[in-house]
């Protein structure tokens, strides 16, 4: 960890011009260039509600408001994680900051499950990106926001492994980081298969433990997916546990609260899109 | 990024407000719950359309705001990230605005969306001429 004369403020830098961390600032300045990005995407979708196609499918028999909402909720939660590991993170609270990203990373692809089962869902249903207008507008503003938020994921997941960096320069630790990213990998894939098979069965057969067991071993790769998912997480348990001095600290806050900006930001992004996309469907 | 040092006088003042933060960030993520909660609970109320809306944009005016001012530390941070946001949002405001407007005036319709005006026109037109 750097060394410091005492607590570090957070919220100016008397070395940059603007008094603002130069990272900070680029972060706003992207953030600001991504909002025009998405307005211009949810305008086309609302045009296109306003004006109706003739291929326009019935959105409301198409659209499950429970697993929307289940999201939209998952996501302000995950919000809250971040925001408390970056105030962990500031304080110099290493182990605090990485369950917090940890928490944040499970919400997050917790998120990304729901959506991968959304767009199975509407697909079985008929609603593709080149059935309707509405299935283009919906599929390319829904589909942005899902690569903002695994990008998200990824950032999570990098800024959670490079949060185990010797502070000893001499000791090796880039073999056990890619380690942990293919275990974070092997394990967020083989987590959607697991809940489509889930989800899938429970479609089928009604939605008990039962059935969800069943799943697990329904077809040999959802019982390879379990067993991958179990090792990877077994492996991320062992690895997560150091005893050893890391270059990392309240230094790195303004890197964990640039990679907080981008995930609140995808937050509201989600907020604007929950209304204007799936609530006022409903009216 | 180098950054400075506060003096160390300042240190329990910072421990306590840290506090205080946890708190606030738990109760504001709560209060977001709630609002998401009410937004599902309005679409069902019998009220007018108008009503609905406007409630549905004041919340998520809300939810917004309140993300990007404590969750995004807008408002314990210099005011210049704030202006630098707000050009954003004000841009893409008045894109999504311009776009709106540009594509409601009548020749700009979608060709495709003039079908099925025509259809609701026509099936207007029955419904009266049966009358």
């Amino acid at each position: 960890m750097s060394a410091h004369a005492g607590p570090i403020d957070h919220h100016h830098d008397h070395t940059t011009t603007s008094g603002i961390p130069n990272k900070k600032l680029f972060m706003w300045g992207f953030l600001a260039s991504d909002c025009m990005f998405f307005a211009a995407l949810i305008s086309t979708h609302v045009i296109y509600r306003l004006h109706p196609t003739p291929d326009t499918p019935d959105v409301r028999k198409i659209f499950s408001i429970e697993l929307t909402s289940f999201s939209t909720f998952i996501l302000l939660m995950s919000s809250l994680l971040m925001a408390l590991a970056v105030g962990a993170c500031q304080k110099g609270k290493v182990e605090a900051t990485r369950k917090m990203i940890l928490g944040t990373i499970f919400f997050g692809i917790i998120f990304l499950a729901c959506q991968v089962y959304e767009f199975f869902h509407f697909i079985h249903l008929g609603l593709t990106l080149s059935s309707s207008m509405f299935g283009s507008t919906f599929y390319t503003l829904t589909g942005t926001h899902g690569v903002h938020v695994a990008i998200g994921v990824l950032w999570l997941i990098l800024m959670y492994i490079r949060s185990f960096k010797p502070a000893d320069a001499g000791r090796a630790w880039i073999a056990r980081a890619l380690l942990q990213f293919a275990a974070f990998a092997f394990a967020t894939v083989s987590i959607m298969i697991v809940m489509l098979a889930i989800t899938h069965a429970g479609a089928e057969q009604g939605y008990s433990l039962s059935s969800a067991l069943g799943a697990l071993h329904h077809t040999a790769l959802s019982t390879t997916a379990t067993g991958v998912f179990l090792v990877s997480c077994a492996i991320l348990f062992v690895l997560g546990r150091s005893s050893w001095a890391v270059d990392f600290g309240e230094a790195n806050a303004v890197d964990v609260e640039g990679m907080g900006l981008y995930w609140h930001f995808v937050d509201i992004v989600w907020i604007i899109i929950f209304t204007v996309v799936y609530l006022l469907e409903y009216l | 990024m180098s950054s400075a040092a506060l003096p160390s006088t300042t240190v329990q003042e910072h421990a306590h407000t840290d506090e205080g933060k946890f708190h606030l960030f738990v109760q504001i993520a709560m209060l977001l719950g709630i609002i998401t909660g009410v937004e599902i609970i309005i679409i069902y109320l019998p009220l007018a359309k108008w009503l609905i809306i406007t409630s549905l944009t004041v919340l998520s005016l809300v939810k917004f705001l309140y993300v990007i001012f404590y969750f995004m530390h807008l408002k314990f941070d210099k005011l210049f990230c704030t202006i630098l946001f707000f050009i954003g949002l004000i841009l893409a405001s008045g894109t999504a605005a311009a776009l709106l407007a540009i594509f409601s005036v009548k020749d700009s319709i979608p060709e495709t969306a003039k079908v099925i005006y025509a259809e609701r026109a026509a099936a207007a037109a029955a419904e009266a001429a049966a009358k």
